[in-house]
């Protein structure tokens, strides 16, 4: 997802590996590759400006730490002004407390809406949702109806239009819940009455959290809507969806910036599950490409026994069928395998775009497949010859040809993980440096 | 929208002039202002006054006569053949005041930097004649970068008259940016140019989107073919597409469920929907708002199921329109519509030349 922005930020990074001495034209270059690639990702402009000239005046005039070499130097300075960026963390309390939903016209609350139910049901709580959307035709079946797939009260009257009386009824119908959400309309900030409409919502529900919803591929606009919200109900928290697109949430950045707020959240598909806590530091860090563990693991922890997926095993090129079964049982808890991947530190590595190319419905074949061999083939996946390829397809209904395409897939992934365990070991140490800049802060 | 952009653009525009004006003007001075260089004749008039020469003119004409007049001779002969050439160091500053401009405006980075090349090639080594103006220069080349950007409108009414019925139209864009309210919008649009219209509920995906689209047809007194939620849009698309044949209908409007244009499966999906239900149009609907990721996804769709027109919503939002110079730039596909608000006539047809016009006359 922030494949171009962090690309772009190692070619300006790897201009500077052979530097031994910080001079001023490297920097400058640097500088200049930093602005483009922020201001591709939709970062906003002055914030652009503001971060590339206190990286500039850091790099030349800070003398760089002993044992630490210019490159990273400048690494860690520009880690640390986009981290300061997106610095605050949003709190997220599992206490009785009402949620108030704010954005732009399609930029995803409902939907969002509902995740957060889930998320917060997940975590135990008791959770009730307030469709206050009177405008939009729908919205109200839209979010009664990812409501009761996951069993969750949603309260609502697509035939009333006043938003206020809707909430007003809804917080007393839902007030057994434990945490209300409170769904509202799209509204930008220059229409004002509906500007009005929300500043009343929030002081009707005495709202514990106002959360801001913006389109990972939100431009400029970011900053002007996100403080006009701030202005009037006091935002002090982004959700970013759409990430599972191509666009980089630059956008989203600069309205944090706006808000002094956190992000709290990251959206990224269009499932109820599609929803990650955001971690700042983590998300800096896959941004300059170092990866991201510390995200992979609160979420292998939420859905995965420590059995299911054994990163470290695969990382030592241990991989056998067996793993693969397992990664793709894992596959509906914890998301594609693109996604796993991209929070490993896998640093310059490309891998090849085949490895994802597999479809979900395909990766349910599979398994079918997978669950006529036996034990001894699945941890040795070359002792099947034809014979045992043919009574696999036949038990799995389905043709040898599928089953070599498995063998094929499953070598391919081999390959692309030795490849990794190689690149891990490589001059440029991403484990020693990710270490390093845990220890910083 | 455009109003930020047209702000900018003025902006930009008087610093481009000013700073090719600046090259010039040794040049201009033998004409109407030759007394500016007059300074060097009456240093003497005040001690305090030198370092303000321009001031002093007035005074020191009589005195310096005959010595400036062949001062002036000199510049003369000296300046016209050369320094009337705009290089391109003139224009560098105000070039990339004029990037950054476009940037904070939206136009995506790849779009930006055709443009600013376009604007140098334009105005780098043209010789500019005395008479003509500075400001006409600068607007003649912004104007030709935009418009050339742009590329022309697209006349829905226009193509519908002149195409064999029913006229298949389909939607397609990302998910939130207004598809379901865009179909409903340019389904009031073409009723009122008396067009007969049928709506086809292809967004099965979403909960509530059928709902949805069936309210707005309601309201509108639309038809509209729908299937339940889940079922297959390709079908549902092909029996709207079969109703209008059989009731003469001109128009059909296919809406689709938002996808990802990295998501191969909903992609294949949509190239299946164009196998079946086979459109004469297809448009791509994205947001004013949108920053650089324009670029990207509309490539994208354009590769996978081709865009013949583009409609751009939320441009009520205050924002500056880089989104329509983008994709514009990326795609090479007229702009048919502008979406400006959330009522069903908040639409309005998108003519570049008059856009371009006012972006860069208007309020001047």
């Amino acid at each position: 997802m922030l494949d171009n922005l962090s690309s772009s930020l190692k070619d300006a990074m790897k201009k500077l590996a052979g530097k031994t001495v910080v001079d001023r034209a490297a920097v400058d270059e640097l500088v200049k590759d930093l602005q483009r690639a922020l201001l591709s990702a939709d970062v906003n402009v002055k914030l652009v400006m503001e971060l590339s000239k206190a990286v500039r005046t850091r790099s030349l005039e800070e003398e760089p730490p002993k044992g630490m070499n210019v490159r990273e130097h400048v690494l860690r300075i520009v880690y640390q002004e986009l981290v300061r960026l997106v610095w605050a963390s949003t709190d997220v309390k599992l206490e009785p407390q009402t949620i108030l939903m704010a954005g732009l016209q399609g930029s995803g609350k409902t939907t969002t809406t509902a995740k957060l139910a889930r998320y917060f049901q997940k975590k135990g709580m008791k959770v009730g949702v307030i469709c206050a959307d009177t405008f939009r035709p729908g919205a109200y079946d839209q979010i009664s109806t990812l409501c009761s797939k996951i069993h969750v009260p949603c309260f609502g009257n697509p035939k009333e239009k006043d938003a206020i009386k809707i909430t007003r009824e809804g917080l007393e119908a839902l007030k057994e819940q434990e945490l209300i959400i409170v769904d509202t309309q799209g509204r930008h900030a220059l229409e004002a009455d509906l500007i009005q409409e929300i500043i009343d919502l929030n002081n009707l529900t005495k709202a514990t959290h106002r959360w801001l919803v913006i389109d990972a591929a939100l431009g400029q606009q970011a900053s002007e809507q996100a403080r006009r919200f701030h202005d009037a109900i006091g935002i002090d928290g982004v959700i970013i969806t759409k990430m599972d697109g191509t666009a980089k949430g630059g956008g989203a950045m600069s309205a944090v910036a706006e808000t002094k707020s956190g992000i709290a959240f990251i959206g990224s598909g269009e499932t109820v599950e599609a929803l990650e806590r955001f971690d700042p530091d983590g998300f800096i860090s896959r941004l300059l490409g170092m990866g991201d563990l510390k995200a992979l693991l609160e979420k292998a922890n939420e859905a995965l026994k420590p059995e299911d997926v054994d990163v470290n095993a695969m990382m030592k090129g241990k991989f056998t069928l067996r793993d693969m079964y397992k990664q793709l049982e894992a596959l509906n808890k914890m998301g594609p395998l693109k996604q796993i991947m991209g929070m490993l530190p896998l640093g310059n590595m490309q891998l090849p775009e085949g490895v994802y190319d597999v479809t979900s419905t395909k990766m349910v074949r599979y398994r079918i497949i997978m669950d006529s061999m036996t034990p001894g083939e699945l941890d040795d996946p070359a002792l099947i010859n034809s014979s045992r390829m043919q009574r696999i397809a036949h038990g799995a209904g389905a043709t040898p040809d599928e089953v070599r395409e498995l063998l094929k897939y499953y070598k391919m992934m081999q390959r692309t993980l030795k490849g990794l365990r190689g690149a891990g070991g490589g001059k440029f140490n991403m484990q020693r440096l990710m270490k390093r800049f845990s220890g910083m802060q | 929208m455009f109003g930020g952009l047209r702000e900018k653009l003025q902006a930009a525009r008087n610093k481009l002039g000013s700073s090719i004006q600046a090259v010039v003007k040794p040049a201009e001075a033998p004409g109407p202002q030759e007394d500016t260089k007059t300074p060097p004749v009456p240093v003497s008039s005040g001690p305090a006054e030198s370092s303000v020469p321009v001031m002093e003119p007035g005074e020191g004409q009589a005195t310096g006569e005959p010595k400036k007049i062949r001062f002036v001779d000199k510049v003369k002969t000296l300046i016209i053949d050369r320094e009337l050439i705009v290089s391109e160091k003139d224009v560098a500053d105000a070039l990339s005041d004029l990037e950054m401009t476009l940037l904070e405006s939206d136009v995506a980075l790849p779009a930006t930097d055709a443009i600013i090349a376009n604007v140098r090639k334009n105005l780098v080594g043209k010789h500019r004649k005395l008479g003509e103006s500075v400001d006409a220069l600068v607007v003649n080349a912004l104007k030709t970068a935009l418009l050339e950007v742009l590329g022309n409108g697209f006349d829905l009414s226009a193509y519908i008259r002149d195409h064999n019925k029913p006229v298949k139209i389909l939607f397609t864009g990302v998910n939130g940016t207004g598809k379901t309210t865009t179909v409903a919008k340019i389904g009031y649009y073409l009723k009122n140019q008396g067009f007969s219209v049928v709506i086809g509920a292809g967004d099965t995906y979403r909960a509530g989107a059928i709902e949805q689209i069936g309210v707005h047809a309601e309201r509108l007194g639309i038809k509209i073919i729908q299937h339940q939620e889940g079922a297959d849009p390709s079908a549902v698309l092909f029996d709207t597409v079969q109703y209008a044949g059989s009731h003469k209908i001109d128009v059909v409007l296919a809406d689709t469920a938002g996808r990802f244009h990295n998501k191969a499966n909903l992609m294949n999906q949509l190239d299946k929907i164009k196998r079946v239900m086979k459109p004469d149009l297809v448009i791509y609907v994205d947001e004013a708002v949108a920053g650089n990721d324009a670029v990207t996804r509309a490539f994208e769709f354009d590769k996978t199921v081709g865009a013949d027109a583009v409609v751009l919503t939320k441009a009520d939002m205050d924002s500056r329109g880089g989104a329509a110079i983008s994709i514009a730039h990326t795609i090479g596909k007229p702009l048919m519509f502008l979406g400006v608000g959330q009522a069903y006539d908040d639409i309005m047809p998108f003519e570049p030349a008059v856009v371009v016009d006012e972006l860069l006359d208007g309020g001047s």
